[in-house]
């Protein structure tokens, strides 16, 4: 049987075809995982993420313009979902006077095929510290570095999902970089 | 001659075309900016080691088992709030900034709304009337996209704010985003202020007349301060009253725009 194209399944999801919207979810479904990952450096809040990002995006159905790339108006409304969520927490953290530890999934998280223990030590030590240094970026910048590093978005793409002048944008992904790399430097140095 | 800045060796990074021919020149005779660059390649190379967690083959199906109880009605598009939702959506194809089109839809939303609240019908409306009328689009519905655009400027204003309070404070402290951010929200908030003040919602137009004064004096600070600068800035700003502020009106319109909802039967927002 033929693919139904996104298009088409959109224009039935929006005649309340619940199935039609179904084989939206099953399709985006991991690459959103990834990216909500990404943002949020926690694999609970990242499956969290992706339903919360599937349900907005069904409600603002209405919105979604036929010629548009469906993929790219789910990553505008994941990065805007996942804002929201890392500004919850750091204010909860903020609030409970609590500094926001570095996730704690790190080891548990790697992949299945991972390599032997030695490697998979430096894999993982690795891991806590790109972990540490995305977690200290404010949300804005964490959106804006993972749309921009790992998602390959233009600058005009990610001003357009942020909801950003270019200039702002431009500013979060500097900012972002320059932080990541300082924080990494002490890494690099001791491989050195 | 003149080293590259951390910017230009960034946008270079990413192959954002911007002098790339010349920056890629600068690098080969230049074994600073050179080496510069090398260290932020190396930095970011290792941010492409992080892994990320497998999810099975079935993972699509079991979201969708998750997600399809959740899911609401869906309310049929059509009627004038579509169209300005439809108008909203295709501000991205025109070039149009959307907080631009938003901002105008919201004063004359904001018009719409508190012209009905606050003026008094010189004659009373039958319900013939209301059912044959011309604008289908009820006073809560109307009510609903208010709060949310109020709620939605306010949330960014928060944000630029918070963004402001996480800037790092070792060295000097760089400000360009927040800056960039308040100029694009000043436009917004002053049509908003405007338009409060005339109708009468003193409430709304302090808070946001005391939100402008914050975010023009961000807008027009210098882009770099230094530590002692930064602290006397943030002290003058008193950011975090203001964001509690905005915290306590976001929720009262959170709790409105419920409410709202509640009084129309089988809406879900």
């Amino acid at each position: 049987m033929m693919e139904q194209s996104d298009a088409a399944a959109v224009a039935k999801a929006r005649e309340g075809d619940h199935d039609a919207f179904g084989v939206l979810v099953e399709r985006h479904s991991h690459a959103l995982f990834q990216l909500a990952y990404r943002m949020t450096g926690n694999e609970q809040d990242a499956e969290d993420l992706v339903q919360e990002i599937f349900l907005r995006a069904y409600r603002q159905l209405g919105k979604f313009e036929s010629r548009a790339n469906f993929s790219t108006w789910l990553h505008r409304i994941a990065a805007n979902c996942a804002i929201d969520l890392l500004r919850k927490r750091k204010s909860q953290g903020e609030q409970d006077g609590v500094v926001d530890p570095v996730p704690p999934d790190h080891l548990s998280s790697l992949p299945a095929n991972s390599p032997p223990p030695d490697q998979a030590m430096f894999h993982s030590e690795i891991q806590i510290q790109v972990e540490s240094a995305l977690h200290g970026l404010t949300p804005l910048e964490r959106a804006a570095f993972v749309l921009r590093h790992f998602e390959h978005k233009s600058v005009e793409e990610i001003s357009s999902a942020l909801d950003l002048g270019q200039s702002a944008a431009k500013q979060a992904i500097f900012r972002a970089v320059h932080k990541v790399r300082r924080s990494l430097e002490t890494v690099l140095d001791s491989a050195k | 001659m003149k080293h590259l800045s951390e910017e230009q060796i960034i946008l270079h990074h990413y192959s954002e075309p911007e002098d790339g021919e010349r920056i890629a020149r600068h690098l080969e005779d230049c074994p600073d900016c050179r080496a510069r660059y090398q260290a932020l390649q190396q930095a970011l190379a290792l941010v492409d080691r992080s892994a990320i967690p497998h999810r099975g083959e079935n993972y699509g199906s079991e979201v969708w088992r998750q997600v399809r109880p959740r899911l609401p009605k869906r309310e049929q598009s059509s009627g004038p709030l579509s169209t300005l939702w439809g108008l909203a959506a295709r501000s991205a194809a025109w070039r149009v900034p959307r907080w631009a089109l938003v901002g105008g839809l919201g004063v004359l939303l904001l018009a719409a709304f508190f012209g009905g609240r606050l003026w008094p019908r010189s004659t009373p409306v039958s319900p013939r009337q209301i059912a044959t009328s011309a604008h289908p689009v009820s006073r809560e519905a109307r009510e609903r996209v208010l709060l949310r655009e109020i709620g939605e400027h306010l949330e960014r204003s928060q944000l630029a704010l918070i963004e402001l309070i996480n800037s790092q404070t070792n060295g000097m402290v760089d400000i360009s985003l927040e800056r960039s951010l308040a100029e694009q929200l000043v436009v917004v908030n002053r049509l908003y202020r405007q338009t409060a003040a005339r109708l009468g919602d003193s409430g709304t137009a302090n808070l946001l007349e005391d939100l402008e004064r914050r975010l023009v004096e961000i807008a027009n600070s210098p882009a770099r301060l230094s530590p002692a600068e930064f602290a006397d800035f943030r002290r003058r700003l008193d950011t975090e009253e203001m964001l509690f502020r905005i915290k306590v009106v976001s929720s009262q319109m959170r709790a409105r725009e419920l409410e709202s909802a509640r009084a129309v039967p089988g809406t879900h927002s």
